[in-house]
């Protein structure tokens, strides 16, 4: 990856690696245990709005659909389409490659680990004006990233799968 | 999503969300609760099984697929790293990430009590450049830290002429992250 990667974080190595996702899963269960569901919800606001503050400056200037094409690349057996359009940027993801490498590896999934995918990108998408909503989950989902407005029906959390 | 690519990145910036949220106390739960017992539970039961054998077995293919830079040496009585290129360290380095006030503690966070459950202690060093060095010995075992190049040779990380930095945290047979004097 070259210092001009659309990804913020630029590393030398080209595709992760996966043992980290048993790391996320088990930060995601700490944090829950310790504060509840609602202190993990925070916890993925505040690192969506700090943390991927690069991530929100290249998604106001149009980046969304470069993003995660460049994002999904580097993560270990995703399978992701994404698509454009003039309304929205649509990922189909086929494959989650974090629900994959834990069910490969037989480990106890947090239920709610999908949801973090809306929580962060949620808090990513404001700063530059849009927003997302994700249906599915516990392995594939479709999330749509596409501009806030007053009539966009807000987020149904039952929309998105129980992970096991 | 967030991902494993720049998993340190986001990994770093968790510990200063956890110390604002509940100090020092909390993120030494979450490196031992979090990771030692449950995201690298995998490196918990070989040591445990294993002993020296184990720790070869975890920290061979691990560090290889991090990509990182360094030397094993092992005897009946000693499991030694000398680590040349901390792939997690040099990745927050290159990119400027430091939120949390000494990262490298968290590897003394989880490894620590890890080694403390699984009978051994550790002689350690981490100078804050991305490089450091471990010593695991059984915890009856009285040998004190090895000489520089005593154990590795030429491979022996405190022979670079890198090596010594403003801010280097030791730390002697020792199972706890807080275990540590500065020299």
């Amino acid at each position: 990856m070259t210092s001009d990667s659309v990804l913020p974080y630029p590393d030398t190595k080209t595709v992760g690696h996966a043992d980290f996702y048993f790391a996320t899963n088990a930060t995601f269960r700490f944090i829950k245990q310790r504060h509840g569901i609602e202190g993990l919800r925070r916890y993925w606001q505040d690192i969506g709005r700090e943390y991927y503050r690069p991530v929100s400056e290249r998604w106001s200037k149009n980046g969304v659909a470069e993003y995660w094409r460049a994002f999904f690349a580097a993560e270990p057996s995703a399978q992701v389409q994404v698509h454009e359009s003039p309304d929205e940027v649509r990922l189909e993801v086929k494959i989650c490659p974090l629900i994959r490498h834990l069910r490969e590896h037989g480990r106890e999934i947090v239920p709610e680990i999908c949801q973090h995918c809306y929580f962060v990108s949620e808090a990513i998408a404001q700063p530059a004006g849009l927003a997302v909503r994700v249906c599915g989950g516990n392995g594939s989902c479709t999330q749509r990233f596409m501009k806030n407005h007053a009539a966009l029906e807000p987020q149904n959390l039952e929309d998105i799968a129980t992970a096991s | 999503m967030m991902g494993c690519y720049d998993f340190c990145g986001h990994y770093e910036w968790t510990f200063e969300w956890l110390n604002r949220l509940g100090g020092h106390e909390l993120v030494k739960a979450y490196w031992d609760e979090a990771i030692h017992r449950d995201s690298q539970l995998h490196a918990s039961e070989l040591i445990r099984e294993k002993g020296f054998e184990g720790m070869k077995e975890y920290w061979g293919p691990t560090l290889a697929d991090e990509g990182a830079v360094y030397e094993r040496t092992m005897t009946k009585d000693v499991f030694r790293i000398d680590m040349h290129e901390c792939p997690s360290k040099g990745f927050l380095i290159r990119n400027g990430l430091d939120q949390y006030s000494d990262y490298c503690n968290h590897c003394m966070g989880w490894i620590g009590p890890l080694m403390k459950q699984a009978g051994f202690v550790i002689d350690h060093e981490h100078n804050h450049r991305g490089q450091c060095w471990w010593e695991m010995r059984r915890k009856d075992n009285a040998t004190p830290a090895s000489a520089p190049g005593e154990l590795s040779g030429e491979d022996d990380v405190r022979l670079r002429p890198g090596w010594q930095s403003e801010h280097t945290d030791h730390y002697e047979r020792a199972t706890d992250p807080d275990d540590k004097t500065a020299i």
